[in-house]
């Protein structure tokens, strides 16, 4: 295991624990303590034990491992939330047991072996929140289901007009509408294109680049706009358009992330 | 040192030292595929009536080309090789099933009528019955990208003849 892996892991640590530590709140701190008093002994000792009674999954390497975190704290938000009956303590103390120790495990070094597998395969640690099954295939589809949800939630922002409608089904027919719509127009011009090319001027080129670059017209209206644009209105290149700023926005979302050809300066990386 | 390395990744790269809008970039990529494409479209062929089919084609080679980062151009580059009478997309044949189906499952449970329109929606991203649901996703969105600045791109090219 070398030692460049390990300093990555310890400081992935400490760029989070101190919000970890935010995230549980005056409360959760205080749990914190009685959970280390609870167990009288150090926490180290008991990571072989809790990891084999958690409710942890592998999954594949995820290349942005905040976004695992997230999502662990995020689970643990939720559940604090509700009311707790002294079973759910009990699951709650060995939950919380193991997610701190599964974040300080990482960074000690005594316990090679949990922290090098951490360190190939990211464990996700999800809290079953009440009622649900803890075991392995449900998990697993909850993770999955989440992820999808996040990329319908990118997904959103560039269709336009997916706001107004909420639930998967009525997103997902907005957006099959769109591309759709999109592929009819890319037709019809390439229709138009074929009725027009023996009259084509070739130093299209310089006036494609110069050209405006006119606001995507599905932004603006409901419908369709198959009418050639009037060219009297001229704007500047630096016009701001919907559909290109919005591209930058982008770089932001998951979905970019995943591509691993090396050549990805093309939409910027994260 | 560690640190400084993955802020640095966060940061936006640009392959020229003055910045290009990526959204530049994949027109002038698109326009030089295509434009040369017709002109030889143009040439080659002898008849004064030149081929919807084969403009749509090089018009779809275009795209592909322009976008060789994604999966789904790879995909479409494959289809559009393999056949040589170039598929044409059946849009308006799958605006119509989509209607119908919205209409017969408006009981069905929720999974079952998400789980349709995933698969409508895979069909229409080329490649995208050969990807997973999540994989499918995130092509989608660049997907539709560029074509959005294929469509700007083609109506520039066919205004300026006009």
């Amino acid at each position: 295991m070398d030692l460049t892996g390990l300093k990555w892991l310890q400081q992935q640590q400490q760029m989070v624990s101190p919000e970890f530590l935010q995230m549980l709140g005056s409360d959760g701190r205080e749990e914190l303590r009685r959970v280390e008093t609870y167990l009288g002994k150090n926490i180290f000792d008991t990571i072989d034990g809790c990891i084999s009674r958690t409710s942890s999954f592998q999954t594949e390497p995820v290349k942005n491992n905040e976004e695992n975190r997230a999502v662990a704290l995020l689970n643990k938000r939720k559940s604090e939330g509700k009311t707790e009956t002294r079973e759910k303590k009990k699951k709650k103390i060995k939950a919380e047991d193991e997610t701190e120790s599964s974040m300080k495990g990482k960074s000690n070094m005594s316990n090679t072996e949990t922290s090098s597998d951490i360190h190939k395969q990211d464990y996700i640690h999800v809290r079953a929140r009440r009622g649900e099954a803890t075991d392995r295939h449900s998990l697993a589809e909850r993770a999955r289901r989440e992820k999808i949800s996040k990329k319908m939630k990118c997904l959103q922002d560039i269709v336009p007009g997916c706001n107004k409608v909420t639930g998967k089904a009525g997103m997902l027919d907005e957006i099959i509408n769109y591309v759709q719509s999109l592929q009819q127009q890319v037709e019809f011009l390439s229709m138009k294109l074929s009725v027009l090319n023996p009259q084509l001027e070739f130093h299209i080129n310089e006036l494609s680049m110069m050209a405006d670059l006119r606001s995507f017209p599905l932004h603006q209206q409901g419908s369709l706009d198959y009418s050639v644009m009037n060219s009297n209105q001229t704007t500047s290149l630096v016009v701001k358009n919907d559909a290109f700023s919005s591209w930058d926005i982008h770089s932001q979302c998951p979905y970019n992330n995943l591509r691993t050809d090396p050549v990805s300066n093309f939409f910027s990386l994260k | 040192m560690e640190r400084q390395i993955i802020n640095k990744k966060k940061r936006v790269f640009s392959v020229e030292p003055n910045k290009i809008p990526p959204s530049e970039v994949f027109r002038r990529k698109y326009t030089s595929h295509l434009v040369p494409a017709l002109k030889k479209l143009n040439m080659n062929k002898n008849s004064p009536q030149i081929n919807q089919l084969s403009v749509k084609h090089e018009v779809d080679m275009a795209l592909a080309l322009s976008a060789q980062e994604f999966s789904w151009s790879r995909f479409l580059l494959q289809k559009l090789s393999s056949s040589n009478n170039p598929t044409t997309t059946s849009s308006s044949s799958n605006g119509i099933r989509i209607q119908e189906r919205s209409g017969k499952e408006g009981g069905g449970d929720e999974d079952g009528e998400t789980e349709e329109k995933l698969r409508e929606l895979q069909k229409l991203l080329p490649g995208g019955e050969e990807m997973n649901v999540e994989e499918m996703l995130s092509e989608i969105g660049n997907y539709i990208k560029c074509l959005e600045l294929q469509t700007i791109a083609l109506k520039s090219i066919v205004q300026d003849t006009t």
